[in-house]
């Protein structure tokens, strides 16, 4: 990274657009920042000297609460959208970490996985509409403002996940879904011999929950008690009704396999479920490193623990969030101090993607970040993705080296 | 040659060239047709590279046709070259009940989907009218959708990967789990034009403990259009919301008897569907809302036969117009739900000025019309009514905020008129795209991009 790079915010799209062209016609390599909660994944910029920030660009363009439509501009932070969208009843299912920095755009450009997709679907589902800043300073709009739409490619979807390298999202056009009524958190300690049996119940629960984790560590991150053994957090939606009966199902799911007690929370049960997807990327300085790994629901429980064992094989301190739901595990490896940290991580990293070689780094300040395979092996279809980039924006104005396969 | 190499490579059973052949593929269900210079119907993905393969050396272009049951001309060959037919391709690869997905051949037909999982509890939620015949490949290129499609989303939210053989004839697959780009999503509804998708790992639903159908029945379409605004806007998202006029309802019960009252002016078919408590609380909800907007008839299905009859008679109801005329054509455009009653007031009148019979039979819930328009194909003059009354109400849409495809696609049909929605700059990003898949531009050539888009259809990679 260069030492000294030029930090703008455009206030407007047109201003983006020009910022963009000059950069590319002059060589200039571009770096896009929404709230910086998510730099941690993928790997910094192999060169920036414009780093441009979409503070600016924020705002509401469009509420259309009748037609449970909205668009904002990219920086707008999901914590102010949500917001305005529960006093009016809707909701988006973003889940992304820290959300009073988190932006629309930037969470949108990192593809966030939050842990009520498998009940509501991945935040792309909401997305019917964009407006984005190609490299070369085109503004190229894509959908529109109706909930179906077949009007040429999903454009708006392949910016999704593209982490800035095609383009700066300008706007977001977003289907909205009605936010459910009540919300109720459970939380309970869950010991070794409680731990198959209480996530097999999970998985196979007819009312599933919105979201499920066993909690291994992250102490004084998330709720809890903060004793030797894991702890399960369970987070019941919907209807008062359906709550209640959810609730009763669960009792004795939890019951069934040998779950001791169990602490109910509905006041707070949203903002204790937000400290769990925060602490998703909480960095320990630069003496952490956090993986996502992508399981199954049924492979995550043995998944997480042999990834553990392999952590406590190069004497690393873990601390594991499963999200037994959708089969996320989030592992986050830590030592001492950076250095201790920095003698081990690169093996450790070889060590972990032979036995999951999908494996993503999605938090960490420590400077070996960039010699770790922090996208995982390859996807099959990288030659076709290094393509596109390559279409999109040949000269690697926009974020070079960021994303997988060296785009 | 380009006939003697593809019997050599697929045998001749897979291969037609004679012209009473080629007559069955050139039409899909739009109403121009465009000839083919040989239909294949490969078996496997193999076969399928094969074909692109000799089709380029032969320079050929390529049009994948799963059951061509399209509205809108994708799959007529308008360019001549190799018709791909996926129809043999009709296996269910894989079934993954523990995480809930399967893998089909892209010619699998959708309704197959949900039979062979039913079993297990399991559905596959997409469920276009045509869900009979149409092809899981054709669904994929259209982005289909379909009544249920108001809560659970169209085809792409139900997609989790592919198998697509590319313009070379080599095979690669995405998924959305995969890091990089979200090629699927980039896939799904590109009408054929960036590959041919093979095979497809879908999503599947658990099926809900409680289902329940209505019908509420008004004196005026205007209420009734309201009456959906006010449902969506109250935050209460049915499963499906599907509205029907007078004269398609005087035609489905003419058809059917499905037990709709044929004297109102407007009928609601409403469905909720997921756990009882909730499906009862949508039932009080709705059911007070339509009340408040002067439905005059209100009944509920609470049987599996009962609530049959009622689909049976919308999910027939296009079909059933046959009745009024010998032909119809059918509008797709979709506007924001609150502009339904502006929507459908334009419609009646573009088709009263053009004296054209309309008949509305649509997707209430997602603001996703589809007026069928009726005619006789034998008459020029109601040909060129048609023609302009389509138009007409897609400029109404586009007015209102809408668009011109909900979910049947731009195909052949309403390629120009791409170019009302996107400026040339909108079109050249999907151009791009089609760049680095098609580069040739011999994958469904003359679809989606506007005749006159340059930029988009020669830019050089």
């Amino acid at each position: 990274m260069t030492a000294r790079s030029e930090s703008v915010a455009p206030e407007t799209v047109a201003e983006t657009g020009e910022i963009l062209a000059r950069c590319n016609r002059s060589g200039e390599k571009v770096s896009i920042v929404g709230g910086a909660t998510l730099s941690g994944m993928g790997f910094p910029p192999e060169r920036l000297d414009v780093s441009l920030s979409t503070q600016r660009l924020s705002g509401i363009v469009g509420n259309e609460r009748a037609d449970l439509t909205i668009a904002v501009r990219a920086g707008t932070p999901i914590q102010s959208l949500t917001a305005l969208l529960s006093t009016q009843g809707q909701s988006i299912p973003f889940d992304a970490p820290r959300p009073q920095y988190a932006t629309v755009g930037g969470t949108l450009a990192a593809g966030w996985l939050g842990p009520r997709r498998h009940l509501c679907g991945r935040v792309r589902d909401y997305l019917i509409g964009s407006t984005i800043v190609l490299a070369d300073g085109t503004i190229a709009r894509a959908g529109g403002m109706v909930v179906k739409n077949v009007s040429g490619y999903d454009m708006s979807r392949l910016y999704v996940g593209s982490f800035g390298t095609l383009g700066v999202i300008v706007q977001a056009n977003f289907k909205t879904m009605p936010l459910a009524k009540q919300a109720r958190l459970f939380l309970a300690r869950l010991p070794e011999r409680t731990r198959v049996r209480a996530c097999a119940q999970l998985a196979a629960a007819p009312m599933r929950p919105a979201a499920a984790f066993w909690i291994d560590g992250f102490h004084n991150a998330v709720d809890g008690d903060d004793g030797p053994e894991g702890r399960l957090a369970v987070l019941l939606e919907g209807s008062e009704a359906l709550v209640e009966r959810a609730t009763r199902e669960l009792r004795s799911a939890l019951g069934r396999a040998g779950v001791p007690e169990t602490r109910v929370l509905d006041a707070g049960a949203r903002e204790s479920f937000q400290r769990v997807v925060d602490a998703y990327v909480a960095c320990l300085g630069e003496r952490s490193v956090t993986y996502r790994i992508a399981s199954s629901p049924q492979a995550s429980e043995p998944s997480a623990l042999r990834a553990n064992e392999l952590a406590s094989r190069f004497e690393l301190r873990t601390d594991t969030i499963v999200d037994v739901l959708n089969g996320d595990i989030i592992l986050r490896v830590s030592d001492f101090d950076a250095r201790a940290l920095g003698a081990k991580i690169e093996p450790f990293d070889d060590a972990l993607h032979e036995i999951e070689p999908r494996a993503q780094v999605i938090a960490s300040e420590h400077p070996h970040r960039i010699y770790l395979r922090v996208w995982g092996e390859p996807p099959p279809a990288v030659a076709q993705m290094q393509a596109l980039k390559t279409r999109f924006d040949p000269n690697r104005t926009l974020n070079p080296g960021r994303f997988v396969g060296g785009i | 040659m380009l006939r003697e190499r593809l019997i050599a490579a697929l045998g001749s059973d897979a291969v037609k060239t004679e012209p009473e052949d080629l007559a069955v593929y050139s039409f899909d269900a739009y109403t121009d047709g465009g000839r083919p210079a040989a239909v294949v119907l490969p078996k496997s993905t193999q076969e399928v590279s094969a074909i692109v393969k000799i089709a380029r050396d032969c320079a050929e272009p390529i049009v994948a046709r799963g059951a061509g049951t399209g509205l809108c001309g994708g799959a007529v060959p308008t360019a001549g070259g190799v018709l791909v037919s996926l129809m043999r391709m009709n296996r269910v690869l894989e079934l993954d009940l523990q995480n809930r997905r399967v893998r089909v051949q892209a010619g699998v037909m959708n309704l197959d989907v949900s039979r062979q999982v039913a079993p297990q509890g399991l559905f596959y939620a997409p469920d276009p009218s045509s869900q009979q015949i149409s092809t899981i490949g054709g669904n994929i290129a259209t982005n289909a959708g379909g009544p249920h499609c108001l809560s659970y989303g169209t085809t792409v939210n139900h997609v989790l990967g592919l198998e697509v053989v590319d313009d070379a004839g080599e095979v690669f697959m995405t998924s959305i789990d995969d890091a990089g780009y979200d090629l699927t999503a980039a896939l799904v509804g590109s009408e054929g034009t960036l590959g041919l998708v093979t095979s497809a790992w879908l999503r599947l639903l658990a099926l809900p403990e409680a289902v329940r159908v209505w019908v509420a029945a008004f004196d005026e379409m205007d209420a009734a259009s309201e009456a959906v605004s006010a449902i969506i806007a109250a935050g209460v998202v049915p499963t499906a919301l599907e509205m029907m006029d007078a004269v398609i309802v005087a035609a489905v019960e003419a058809a059917f008897h499905a037990g709709y009252p044929t004297d109102a002016a407007a009928l609601l078919l409403v469905e909720s569907a997921g756990f009882e408590e909730d499906v009862a609380a949508g039932e009080a909800a709705i059911h007070a809302i339509v009340m408040a907007h002067g439905a005059r008839y209100w009944k509920s299905a609470r049987t599996l036969a009962e609530r049959n009859a009622l689909w049976a008679g919308r999910k027939g109801a296009a079909g059933a117009t046959g009745r009024i005329a010998p032909n119809y054509y059918t509008q797709d455009v979709c506007v924001p739900r609150s502009k339904l009653p502006h929507a459908l007031r334009a419609v009646e009148a573009a088709a009263r000025s053009n004296q054209i019979t309309v008949g509305n039979v649509f997707h209430a819930g997602d603001g996703n019309l589809h007026p069928l328009l009726m005619y006789d194909k034998s008459d020029a003059r109601q040909v060129a009514a048609v023609v302009e009354t389509g138009n007409v109400i897609l400029q109404a849409a586009i007015e209102l905020g809408g668009t011109i495809s909900g979910e049947h696609g731009i195909g052949w049909e309403k390629r120009d008129a791409m170019t009302r929605i996107y400026s040339t700059a909108d079109l050249a990003a999907m151009g791009r795209v089609r760049d680095v898949f098609d580069p040739r531009r011999m994958l469904n050539p003359e679809k989606i991009f506007p005749s006159g888009a340059r930029c988009a259809e020669v830019t050089p990679p």
